[in-house]
């Protein structure tokens, strides 16, 4: 077919639909003209035919476009479309009729042209009705099509196709050849016929309408019928457009699907109701299903399923309760109750605790793998009760309770639909609290990503020094932000200061106590104090701020590059180790110390000891927290302080770099891949080098 | 892995560690001695013969009753502390405030002289 927009194509048809009736009722009207006159060589008959069957096809096949074009619309409104057109045909028949009674006993009256004329209007909107019904019964049986149904829907076209041409062939009407034909056509109507999938889906109102249609389609195409066949006995003037087996098929399909869809729709209403109960089910599942969204809450899916068994079930009151949650800190609640006060509903739970089955489960209330407990009780107006407990994470989250006013008022095939219901709210609700819980994880995650990298930001990413030596650190932590604390200032040109800290305990708090500690750094350092005095006042202010139990170890050191003298003191951190060229060996700077935070008065000053020493070139000095000495292996042995002594005296002529790589590998390599670090490692390493 | 075990000996405690005290159960340490010091005993004594290990949140929990051992005018004494656990106390600093004695009778000797 040419691709014509839909629009100009259903045009074309209708004006080829005009054109092609008008020069039907032409030729006609010449011909009976002629033969009124007696006038002789007047258009053969088969010009008439072959007109018609052009009407005919143009018609099928804009009706064709244009029922299409609606695919989508309901049986209902294609049912009223056909009736419709059925009550046109007839009313504009009614009203030719009444036309003749107007002009009755004048000479117009009689004249056979003008007959012929309303002839062909009747006619035209005959077909018009039954070929756009036809049509429309096409989308009808196709409704929910197979392959087969849809085969012998295309065999009945061609078989339509080849009666239009019938005419042709046989031109003496109703003999066997025609008969046989039409019968042919009935049967094959019939068998078509049967395709009715479409009318169950009809509610109990659509069907009543339906019906209502179906009667106006038969009535319009019985009389149509009648009236057709009343003209060709009235005149024997008029060339008889009606006898063509196309017509009459059509008029025997048209007529008998609609009596079958009649018949049908009306043995199906009683049974109706069952049907759309089902359909409510099935679109109350997929409620369910889809119910819980992130931001809803789980008592509107509970919502839905009290709504969805009550009908499920026709249940004539019922109670939702939810039992007490201990650990969510939730009190027990009566969350819905429909059709039934506060009075009835504790009558009849202090009769249901009195009465087995309920009692054993609503006493105890642990129902194990109890699905549901149905039976009946004694009370006035409830005959038979069914509760059903809803689960979510294997916990019982409360008890359905449904009520019916007749004696075992609950089937196997409700108590199946409300299990399913109950089922899949359970999971509704599950899939909904593990998608919170998620969000919530992922928002804790971040957040601890924040103060990784703001705790990343605490350790300085340059550490001061001049020419006179080279430093280098590191620092790991064993959970996502640590207690370990490093630190540089320089004072001037050959001053600098240095700090190593840890703070006691691991992650989120020790960052925390550990960023106190870089304030207290960052204010004293500025006062440039001997180490012992820093410390001090260090632990006077960390008394205040420092909760009861933790403590902060550290050393703090002062560098004079130009009197290559270092200062320092211990607040209870480890021993620095110190490689000295001159002795060919390193050991570890115990001196007295106490941790800060331990002491919180002004004894302080009484365990702390300053230590003063020179260093020369070459000289090595490494700083590190307990992390690195108390590294443990598979097989629970300490990294040690001997291990980290042998590894400066066999590395320290390295670059400060190197000796605190070589240290850090060691240490990996001690502990191995499988364990994960339980405390976090930091070392400083110095190396002089003027 | 640690377990706790309290005797009463003529008028003092024992509390005798065995195994590690790490930041996963010193609570249960912390909430030892402070069952202790709510009696009306002056005088306790820990057995540290079997303590393999102890970490900055162990020697958290002692340090946090120095105070009140003061204030209570309570003795505290720790004893038989292997050498790794000796080292720990002594660079906190914390054998600066706590009587460390290395045997049983030292320990007692001390508590009942005083």
């Amino acid at each position: 077919m040419a691709k014509l927009p839909n629009i100009q194509r259903g045009k074309i048809y209708i004006m080829l639909a005009i054109l092609t009736w008008f020069a039907l009722l032409f030729v006609d009207l010449v011909r009976l003209f002629g033969e009124i006159n007696q006038m002789e060589g007047g258009i053969s008959r088969e010009i008439t035919w072959i007109l018609e069957i052009i009407f005919f096809i143009v018609l099928y096949l804009y009706f064709g476009d244009s029922i299409s074009k609606n695919e989508n619309s309901n049986f209902l409104n294609l049912i009223w479309r056909a009736a419709s057109t059925g009550l046109m045909a007839t009313i504009t028949s009614f009203l030719i009729i009444y036309f003749y009674y107007l002009l009755d006993g004048s000479r117009l009256s009689e004249d056979p042209l003008l007959r012929n004329f309303f002839y062909h209007v009747n006619f035209a909107l005959t077909s018009l009705f039954l070929i756009s019904s036809a049509l429309l019964w096409k989308h009808l049986i196709l409704y929910q099509k197979s392959k087969a149904v849809v085969q012998q829907w295309q065999a009945y076209e061609v078989i339509l196709l080849i009666s239009m041409f019938f005419v042709l062939i046989n031109q003496e009407s109703y003999d066997y050849g025609f008969m046989f034909g039409l019968i042919f056509l009935i049967i094959y109507g019939i068998i078509l016929s049967v395709n009715l999938k479409w009318i169950p889906y009809l509610t109990f109102r659509e069907k009543w309408k339906s019906i209502l249609f179906l009667a106006i389609i038969i009535a319009s195409t019985a009389y149509l019928l009648v009236q057709l066949v009343s003209y060709n006995q009235k005149n024997i003037d008029f060339v008889n457009l009606s006898e063509n087996l196309f017509l009459l098929g059509l008029f025997a399909f048209v007529l008998i699907y609609a009596v079958f869809s009649f018949l049908v729709t009306l043995f199906n209403l009683p049974t109706s109701s069952v049907f759309e109960q089902k359909l409510t089910e099935a679109i109350s599942f997929q409620k369910l299903s889809q119910s819980i969204q992130p931001g809803e809450n789980e008592e509107q899916v509970l919502d839905i399923l009290m709504d969805s068994s009550m009908s499920a079930a026709y249940v004539d009151a019922a109670w939702l309760e939810l039992h007490a949650q201990v650990e969510e800190d939730q009190p027990g609640k009566i969350l819905h109750q429909k059709f039934i006060s506060n009075g009835e509903r504790q009558d009849l739970m202090a009769i249901l605790k009195k009465t087995e089955p309920f009692a054993s489960y609503l006493n105890e209330q642990e129902g194990g793998k109890l699905e549901y407990i149905y039976g009946k009780i004694p009370h006035e107006t409830f005959q038979s009760v069914l509760i059903i407990p809803i689960r979510a994470n294997k916990k019982i989250l409360g008890d359905l309770f449904l009520l019916k006013e007749v004696k075992d008022g609950f089937n196997k095939e409700m108590i199946n639909i409300i299990s399913t219901f109950v089922g899949q709210t359970s999971i509704s609700i599950e899939n909904y609290r593990l998608l919170n819980e998620a969000i919530k994880n992922e928002r804790y995650r971040e957040e601890l990503e924040i103060a990784q990298r703001v705790q990343r930001s605490l350790l300085p990413s340059e550490l001061h020094h001049n020419e006179c030596f080279e430093i280098d650190g590191f620092s790991a932590a064993a959970d996502e932000v640590g207690g370990d604390y490093y630190e540089t200032y320089r004072f001037d040109r050959d001053h600098f200061a240095l700090i190593i800290g840890d703070v006691s305990g691991k992650g989120t708090s020790a960052a925390f106590n550990m960023s106190q500690m870089k304030g207290v750094f960052h204010s004293l350092v500025q006062l440039n104090l001997g180490p012992k005095d820093f410390l001090t006042k260090a632990n006077s202010a960390l008394s205040r701020c420092l909760e009861k139990n933790n403590f902060i170890t550290t050393t703090y050191y002062t560098v004079n590059t130009r009197e290559k003298e270092i200062r320092f003191a211990r607040a209870g951190h480890c021993p620095t180790l110190f490689y000295s060229e001159e002795r060919g060996a390193s050991r570890f700077l115990d001196i007295k110390g106490m941790g800060l935070g331990i002491v919180r008065n002004l004894s302080f000053e009484q365990y702390i000891e300053e230590g003063k020493m020179n260093y020369l070139p070459g000289d090595v000095m490494v700083m590190y927290t307990d992390g690195i000495v108390e590294a443990k292996n598979e097989n629970g042995q300490e990294f040690g302080y001997d291990n980290l002594r042998n590894i400066l005296d066999r590395n320290y002529h390295l670059s400060a770099r190197e000796i605190r790589t070589k240290i850090i590998e060691s240490v990996f390599a001690f502990v191995g891949k499988e364990i994960l670090p339980d405390d976090d490692y930091s070392l400083l390493a110095i190396k002089f080098k003027a | 892995m640690l377990s706790i075990n309290m005797t009463a000996a003529r008028e003092h405690l024992v509390i005798a560690l065995n195994g590690e005290v790490d930041a996963s159960n010193s609570v249960e340490l912390d909430e030892v001695i402070q069952e202790a010091l709510s009696g009306s005993v002056q005088k306790i004594l820990v057995d540290g013969r079997n303590l393999e290990y102890i970490s900055s949140a162990g020697l958290g929990v002692f340090m946090s009753y120095l105070e009140d051992f003061r204030e209570k005018n309570v003795a505290f004494v720790i004893f038989g502390l292997n050498e790794k656990v000796m080292n720990v106390f002594h660079i906190l600093g914390l054998d600066q405030l706590i009587h460390i004695k290395n045997t049983q009778e030292e320990a007692e000797e001390s508590l009942y002289d005083a």
